[in-house]
């Protein structure tokens, strides 16, 4: 018995009508309660949706957003588009978002603030305060309970002690944590040697950043006068703070990181600039060694030249040497020339041929009017003396007149005394 | 040119302002036809400013202080969630 009336439909094709049916049901938030999680080995998570009166079956593929939220009880929110599972006949969800319950309305209200404050400026490149190179004092606003604080301490240590870490204590999480950024942000700002400001806080969900997400951190942080560097959550995570911070860091350390300097680096340099000074130095050195020895040759060049000046002086003073023996040999020769002729001239030498020599008193007699007849006289003949009395002379011996003198023979002949004296 | 160049003026100077003059004085010994003295005055003043950071660096200590946030007065701040939870 046949009742079959109208169009037959293959299974395959009532699972593609209802394939065109659903594709409208994209891009749709499905609210509910999470059950049967089951997370496969490839990373996907499997789980349900249900509420009161119905189960809807939902996939995550991995690499999902929010995939740390899916636990079983947990009220989320998954965000997708709803797929036919021909083999299985199964209609799922496949989920490329969840999110706990609640955090739409805070991402929402964040976004919202994103706009009016980007509208307002706050975020503009523009206005943005400069890090300074070397800060000497480092705000730092965050809970001194976590590690947080601790990790800014020791990168601190690692890479610029010379610093001085000033915290302004706050709670980061809950209701009060907003206005207890915003007064320790104050009590940075009114110290005037704070260099630059550190706002940090572990990684959390967005309702755990919340307080770095409202209008009155981002306008404290916008206000102060020293720059600001946030290191909120983690490095996936941009709060409304990190978008008006000076400079946005990943995390706490990184944050850190941007505001010190290395010492690592810092060494490296002053090792590069104490290398070059050492160069120059030493450049400098040989350059001025050789320019002297330039020089020095070039003095040496123009200087006369002493060594043959030397041999000059050498040469001279033999030619001297000899000129003036020569001179002293003829002086020598004149002396023995002109000796011989004195020695020849000594009367002893004419006496000693026989001639005599006679003398009154000193006078010696060359004139017979010098003596006159009985003057004794003395006589030196070659061997010796005697006294001898004039026979006759023509005068007075010495104060004879002229007339008397011509009285006398020029031919007066002494009488000789033979006596021996 | 003006700054001088007697010993004790490195004592108080802080690692920012040495580091500073170090480089001030590489560059003038960079770009100077300087008279042998003039270089050796440089170059010593250089070593004795690198001298002064390598020291600063190898003698820091890190200075933590706390500022008073005053917040509250009546023991908010302790009531408060002192959460860092997620660390």
């Amino acid at each position: 018995m046949t009742v079959t009336q109208g169009e037959v439909y293959s299974v395959s094709d009532v699972a593609l009508l209802i394939k065109k049916k659903i594709s409208k049901l994209r891009d749709i938030w499905v609210e509910g309660e999470v059950s049967n999680l089951a997370r496969s080995a490839a990373g996907h998570t499997y789980f349900t949706l249900l509420d009161e009166g119905a189960v809807l079956r939902c996939v995550m593929f991995r690499g999902g957003s929010g995939e740390r939220e899916i636990e079983n009880g947990a009220a989320v929110r998954a965000h997708g588009y709803v797929s036919l599972y021909e083999a299985r006949g199964d209609l799922q969800l496949i989920a490329d978002t969840v999110e706990p319950v609640g955090e739409g309305e805070l991402q929402r209200k964040r976004d919202e603030l994103e706009k009016r404050l980007r509208a307002e400026g706050l975020f503009e490149e523009s206005r943005k305060r400069p890090i300074p190179q070397f800060p000497r004092r480092v705000g730092v606003v965050t809970s001194p309970t976590g590690s947080v604080w601790h990790d800014i301490q020791n990168v601190t240590r690692r890479r610029y002690p010379l610093v001085e870490l000033v915290l302004a204590e706050t709670i980061v999480q809950g209701k009060e944590a907003a206005p207890h950024i915003v007064k320790a942000l104050g009590a940075l700002n009114e110290d005037s040697s704070i260099d630059v400001i550190i706002v940090a806080r572990g990684g959390g969900s967005l309702e755990d950043l919340w307080a770095f997400n409202e209008e009155d951190v981002a306008r404290a942080i916008f206000r102060g006068n020293a720059p600001v560097v946030s290191g909120v959550g983690h490095e996936t995570d941009w709060t409304i703070a990190d978008l008006v911070a000076d400079v946005r860091a990943p995390t706490p350390s990184a944050a850190a990181e941007i505001v010190l300097p290395d010492q690592v680096d810092l060494k490296a340099k002053i090792g590069a600039h104490r290398r070059y000074l050492n160069a120059s130095m030493g450049g400098r050195i040989a350059a001025s060694s050789r320019e002297i020895d330039t020089l020095r040759s070039r003095l040496h060049r123009g200087l006369p030249d002493f060594d043959t000046m030397r041999l000059r002086i050498d040469d001279l003073m033999r030619t001297t040497s000899a000129h003036a023996r020569v001179a002293v040999q003829v002086a020598g020769e004149r002396l023995n020339g002109m000796s011989a002729r004195l020695a020849s001239m000594n009367p002893k030498h004419t006496l000693g041929r026989g001639y005599a020599i006679v003398q009154r008193g000193n006078l010696i007699v060359t004139d017979p009017s010098q003596v006159d007849q009985g003057d004794p006289v003395e006589v030196t003949v070659a061997r010796g003396r005697f006294r001898a009395i004039v026979a006759n002379g023509t005068g007075p011996a010495v104060a004879r007149t002229r007339q008397q003198s011509r009285k006398i023979p020029p031919t007066g002949q002494a009488s000789m005394d033979l006596s021996e004296r | 040119m003006s700054e001088t160049t007697n010993a004790d003026d490195l004592t108080n100077m802080t690692f920012e302002q040495a580091l500073e003059q170090l480089e001030k004085t590489v560059r003038k010994v960079e770009n100077g036809e300087l008279p042998l003295h003039e270089t050796a005055a440089l170059f010593q003043r250089g070593v004795r400013l690198a001298n002064h950071c390598t020291e600063l660096l190898a003698k820091a200590e890190l200075k933590i202080t706390q500022i008073q946030t005053d917040y509250g007065e009546g023991g908010e701040s302790e009531s408060g969630v002192r959460a860092d939870s997620s660390q």
